[in-house]
């Protein structure tokens, strides 16, 4: 279990606004091993979240290079880098980000049908891992009949919807209550424990407490 | 879930917005398809006006051009300028059986219609009418009033009623059987009494010719012109100039109708833009669950191509109900009375009705272009970062 998944080597990431151009991320190497259960902490606005973009394969940088699961994402196809992150990574945001026009269990199929998986397939699995995060019965609901914690649990079964090896989380619990932050704690721990590479950006010390591993962004960078 | 099943559900779950894209371009095809029907039964009625009307050739006054032709098909009132000499004259050249006609038209109980003065017996043979109740005109003088039957029930008429035309009371001598044409929804009149009431004198509209040997007709028509000075149309001339004046009209209203599915078009492009605006962290979420470019500009070209197909056929069905109910309630007029006239024989085929369905969804997909172009351009962090 102690293979790389995630590695960074110098990545840079530059946003360029016309004539202006930010540097979020300024000189990051770092690595992530499988299996492990990560926390990226930092204050706002230092490059928690681009950082998050890079190793998810949402966005490349402008300078050095990103590797998942060994392969170098920054020069691979768009169509390549969209099929890696719907089998290898499972995302959740902190806004749970489900489709509104959907119920629970078609916002978990979605996944699948991205990924091709036939759509009685899809149902099978679907209700499994509703089922897993304690929601079976909320299957038919729409993600406006939900609490936050259900949401948040709807969307940690979708990222789980295609089996990926990591599961990146921005903010996880920022709009829960202390109780619902508990139960998707928990439920994490379960996945970590199952094999699952956890990766969370967060604020809260509640989160990153539970961590194996810290990883503190600060002016771009990574503090040691 | 498929993707085409998450199609319906994105379009439907803005009801409002939908119902609305969709009435633009519904109203665009039905008025496409009303004027396609009106204009495809308009075209069938010449063909069988001219056919009803049972002549190889027709005399009107020299210097007539088209609308006169179409005068001749649709009852429409005509000049009366063809004098007795001319029509003896004409009778004169061997080979040709010769009926005129005086072209009005009156009202009854404030409802226009055409009246017809004619020689009984030489139209009665011309045209071979039967007499389905009452009697025909007896004398080629005879006061009275013969009706298409379509008349006779428009104005509820019966043999030995009374009709009173130009302030002259005139029993009804009886009633042709259908014909299948205009002649249906016609008075007809004695030619002296016609003459007489109207005041033309001994002048006639025009005069239908049948020619014994057809081989011959352009011989005739010469024949004709050097002995009257009179303007001569052949069936098939006739046939050609109305269905060119028709034609006209149909392409010009075809025209507005293509322009209001372009209006339609444009609903669909701006609907389908604000939905890009509105959707963009729908499509950052698709992104980072593994959507690639090309499955964003496909759902957005079938949501598209969706209201072109839903709008086509509700376009059609629209535009084919508004042709049946409109049509009897058209004003009588030199381009729409045939279609009155034809009743319920909307013609429309299921080429016309694929047709623009088939339009429907491809000015839908055309529309469909750039809003998703739009939308799969967008990175998966542009999306999934716009609050």
């Amino acid at each position: 279990m102690s293979d790389v998944i995630i590695r960074t080597e110098h990545a840079a990431k530059t946003y360029a606004t016309g004539a202006v151009s930010t540097t979020a991320l300024k000189d990051v190497s770092l690595e992530i091993l499988q299996g492990s259960f990560t926390c990226i902490v930092g204050p706002s606005g230092h490059g928690k979240s681009t950082l998050m973009h890079l190793i998810g394969g949402l966005d490349r940088p402008t300078d050095g290079k990103v590797y998942i699961g060994g392969m170098e994402i920054s020069g691979i196809a768009n169509s390549d880098l969209a099929r890696l992150r719907g089998t290898r990574i499972g995302f959740v945001f902190q806004f749970f980000n489900l489709l509104q026009g959907l119920t629970a269990i078609e916002n978990v199929e979605i996944a699948m049908m991205l990924a091709g998986v036939p759509e009685r397939e899809q149902r099978v699995r679907a209700e499994e891992l509703l089922a897993r995060v304690g929601l079976a019965e909320k299957a038919g609901s729409k993600p406006s009949q939900l609490s936050g914690g259900q949401q948040q649990r709807v969307a940690i079964a979708r990222a789980l919807a295609n089996d990926p090896d990591i599961l990146l989380m921005d903010e996880p619990t920022g709009n829960l209550d202390s109780q619902a932050e508990a139960e998707i704690l928990d439920l994490l721990q379960t996945l970590h424990s199952q094999g699952k590479t956890v990766v969370i950006v967060t604020h809260s010390d509640e989160v990153s407490r539970r961590a194996e591993r810290i990883i503190r962004v600060r002016d771009g960078l990574v503090a040691h | 879930m498929t993707l085409a099943k998450l199609v319906v559900k994105n379009i439907t779950r803005r009801r409002g917005r939908f119902v609305f894209t969709l009435l633009g371009i519904t109203i665009g095809i039905a008025s496409f398809v009303t004027f396609l029907a009106m204009g495809g039964s308009l075209k069938s009625e010449i063909y069988r006006e001219t056919a009803a009307l049972g002549a190889n050739l027709v005399v009107i006054p020299k210097g007539s051009c088209g609308y006169e032709q179409l005068s001749i098909l649709t009852g429409d009132q005509m000049p009366t300028n063809i004098s007795a000499e001319e029509i003896a004259s004409i009778r004169a050249i061997r080979g040709l059986t010769v009926v005129p006609f005086l072209a009005q038209q009156t009202a009854i109980n404030n409802r226009p219609v055409t009246v017809s003065g004619i020689e009984p017996a030489a139209t009665l043979a011309f045209k071979r009418w039967q007499v389905a109740r009452g009697a025909y005109f007896a004398r080629d003088d005879e006061n009275g009033v013969v009706l298409g039957a379509g008349a006779a029930r428009q104005f509820e008429l019966q043999p030995d009623a009374t009709v009173t035309i130009r302030g002259e009371k005139l029993p009804v001598l009886g009633i042709l059987a259908e014909t299948g044409g205009r002649d249906d929804a016609t008075l007809f009149l004695s030619l002296p009494l016609a003459q007489r009431l109207f005041k033309s004198a001994d002048n006639v509209s025009y005069a239908a010719i049948r020619v014994d040997n057809l081989a011959l007709t352009e011989g005739y028509i010469e024949q004709i012109r050097v002995a009257t000075g009179l303007g001569v149309v052949s069936d098939k001339q006739m046939l050609k100039s109305v269905l060119g004046i028709v034609g006209t009209v149909n392409i010009t209203l075809q025209l507005i109708a293509a322009v209001a599915v372009l209006a339609a078009a444009f609903g669909i492009i701006n609907t389908m833009v604000a939905a890009t605006y509105e959707r963009k962290r729908e499509i950052g979420i698709l992104q980072a669950l593994g959507a690639r470019r090309r499955t964003i500009f496909t759902l957005f070209m079938l949501e598209a191509g969706f209201y072109g197909v839903i709008g086509g056929v509700t376009g059609v069905i629209g535009g084919l109900a508004t042709a049946v109910i409109a049509t009897p309630y058209i004003s009588q007029n030199a381009f729409t009375t045939l279609v009155k006239g034809s009743g319920n024989g909307t013609l429309v085929d299921a080429k016309v009705i694929a047709g623009s369905i088939l339009f429907s969804a491809i000015v839908a997909v055309v529309a469909g272009i750039y809003p998703a172009w739009r939308a799969a351009r967008l990175t998966p962090v542009e999306a999934i970062s716009y609050e």
